[in-house]
């Protein structure tokens, strides 16, 4: 009995340790693809010093912010200042203990390792309301910096999450009413198939306006251009994390990418059919594959949006929050729900 | 709802602005990048380039300056010293005994080089003079000569008319004719 639980948990051990790892090299490497990606765009070379094309870039930015000098501002709060940017990791980072990376669960003897690390049933819940602690983290980091700038870059940044985590939730009650769970791997599963029956695409109502609100409220949880006014370089020089070296300022940083993965994987699960593949006769390609691809074309779009749009002034952000996307998302939940009792009459 | 109120609206609501703008950027990511990494690739100068000033010599090795110093008036940021003597070898001809162009405040502009009246500076294409040692940017004449047979080989002849009045003054010289150096009178 106790050899079964050593089993389990060392299973789970792995596992967290596998995605984790896979996670954070997923991070460091995106902010390369962003350079090469915006470079290739505005007609210049990404990074090419450092290793073959520059591939070797993350590493030395991750050097280079280990060794930088540590500062505290003096008046600053040193815990709360030490703890606000554990504050905005942490949550970025537990949220992929629901999300479904594959289909196949793979049996190695008595072990199974699983392409989810935990499946509850409440998947969805669980990683809005994981992300919503991420907000504290901002708050505490901005007031803790004992600066002007901080301070207001943080009540920004707190304000714009708050007033975007409502779109973000009410547009994915869409696919949770089509799939009738909150579970991530019920809602993967319920995508089977072929592409037209993945949730933007499929009866009774295709979710594509909860496709569109979904990715604007995503793209400014994250504070990603064009909603990125709160740690607007031009503005606010960095915003919440002006007073920040070193190795917070690279869990910020760290925070922010991997809050990007984490939304793209979300929306990849809830919109665009998780690991499914688009036609029935590809399903020999591993599904896994298909996940990565899919949270690619988001990751893509995010970077796509930063090399084209200009800032939005912070009114008009809020202006577009409640005044458009709200309703906008309360209009889909009514007509998807009337559809769906209708079709199911 | 007229039509331009029909356009906007549609305008908005299906980011159409939005979506050209999008394609825009799609597009020059397979426009070839217009910059160059410049350690590693050198840009094409222009022919006018102006560059760090050298000294010339004519085709025989000796240097053309002869110390008159109208490079050091026309200078506009005065970082030109010339400090004029006689030709030993050969009286009534003179040149720089100390020529000094201080680098850290040259500006490049050419103007010595349109002053000086034998030709003996000229601008080259050399950029990269960057170093560690500030003091090394005070240049004087050996290495401003150094620099000139760098970047200018071909080397213009000595005119011949010198040539007559050199073997004047040489006659001079043998004539004990007075001369700056053992003073008039």
């Amino acid at each position: 009995m106790s050899t079964d639980i050593g089993l389990r948990v060392a299973v789970a051990v792995v596992e967290i340790a596998a995605v984790l790892g896979v996670v954070l090299l997923h991070v460091a490497y995106l902010t390369y693809l962003e350079r090469k990606i915006l470079g290739d765009m505005q007609d210049r070379m990404g990074p090419m010093e450092v290793g073959w094309h520059g591939w070797l870039q993350p590493i030395a930015d991750g050097l280079k912010l280990f060794f930088k000098e540590d500062i505290v501002p003096s008046g600053a709060n040193k815990i709360i200042f030490t703890l606000a940017p554990i504050l905005v990791l942490v949550p970025a980072l537990i949220g992929f203990a629901v999300v479904p990376f594959g289909a196949k669960t793979i049996q190695i003897g008595p072990l199974e390792f699983h392409p989810y690390i935990t499946d509850i049933n409440i998947g969805i819940l669980y990683v809005l309301a994981v992300a919503s602690l991420g907000a504290y983290g901002v708050l505490l980091g901005g007031w803790a910096s004992n600066s002007k700038y901080s301070l207001l870059g943080g009540l920004r940044s707190a304000a714009q999450v708050i007033s975007y985590e409502l779109p973000l939730g009410l547009a994915l009650v869409g696919p949770i009413l089509l799939t009738q769970s909150l579970s991530m791997v019920k809602m993967g599963e319920a995508q089977a198939g072929g592409f037209w029956h993945w949730f933007s695409f499929s009866l009774p109502f295709p979710q594509i306006v909860a496709l569109v609100v979904y990715l604007i409220a995503a793209v400014a949880e994250t504070n990603r251009v064009p909603f990125d006014l709160p740690e607007a370089e031009s503005e606010l020089v960095a915003g919440f994390f002006t007073e920040y070296s070193g190795m917070r300022f690279a869990f910020f940083f760290l925070a922010e990418y991997a809050n990007m993965i984490m939304v793209s994987c979300i929306a990849t699960i809830a919109f665009l059919g998780a690991w499914q593949a688009p036609f029935p006769h590809l399903g020999f390609v591993p599904p896994i594959v298909w996940f990565v691809l899919k949270v690619y074309c988001f990751l893509f779009f995010y970077i796509w949006l930063r090399a084209t749009l200009p800032r939005l002034r912070f009114d008009q952000l809020m202006k577009f929050g409640w005044k458009v996307l709200l309703p906008v998302a309360l209009g889909n939940i009514l007509i998807t729900s009337i559809l769906l009792y209708l079709s199911r009459l | 709802m007229d039509s331009r109120n029909l356009k906007k609206w549609i305008n908005t609501v299906f980011f159409v602005e939005i979506l050209k703008g999008l394609g825009l950027t799609f597009r020059h990511m397979f426009v070839k990048p217009i910059t160059f990494q410049y350690p590693h690739v050198k840009r094409q100068l222009p022919d006018g380039y102006r560059g760090v000033i050298v000294h010339l010599r004519y085709d025989d090795g000796t240097e053309k300056c002869v110390g008159c110093a109208l490079c050091e008036a026309a200078c506009p940021s005065h970082c030109i010293t010339v400090v004029s003597a006689e030709r030993e070898d050969m009286p009534q001809k003179r040149y720089a005994k100390q020529y000094i162009l201080d680098m850290t405040k040259c500006v490049f502009c050419g103007f010595c080089v349109q002053a000086c009246p034998v030709d003996a500076l000229a601008s080259s294409k050399e950029y990269e003079m960057a170093t560690w040692n500030k003091r090394e940017l005070m240049m004087d004449k050996e290495f401003m000569l150094k620099l000139g047979d760098k970047y200018f080989p071909n080397r213009r002849a000595r005119p011949k008319l010198y040539q007559d009045q050199l073997n004047f003054f040489t006659k001079m010289k043998q004539k004990n004719f007075p001369t700056a150096k053992g003073g008039v009178a």
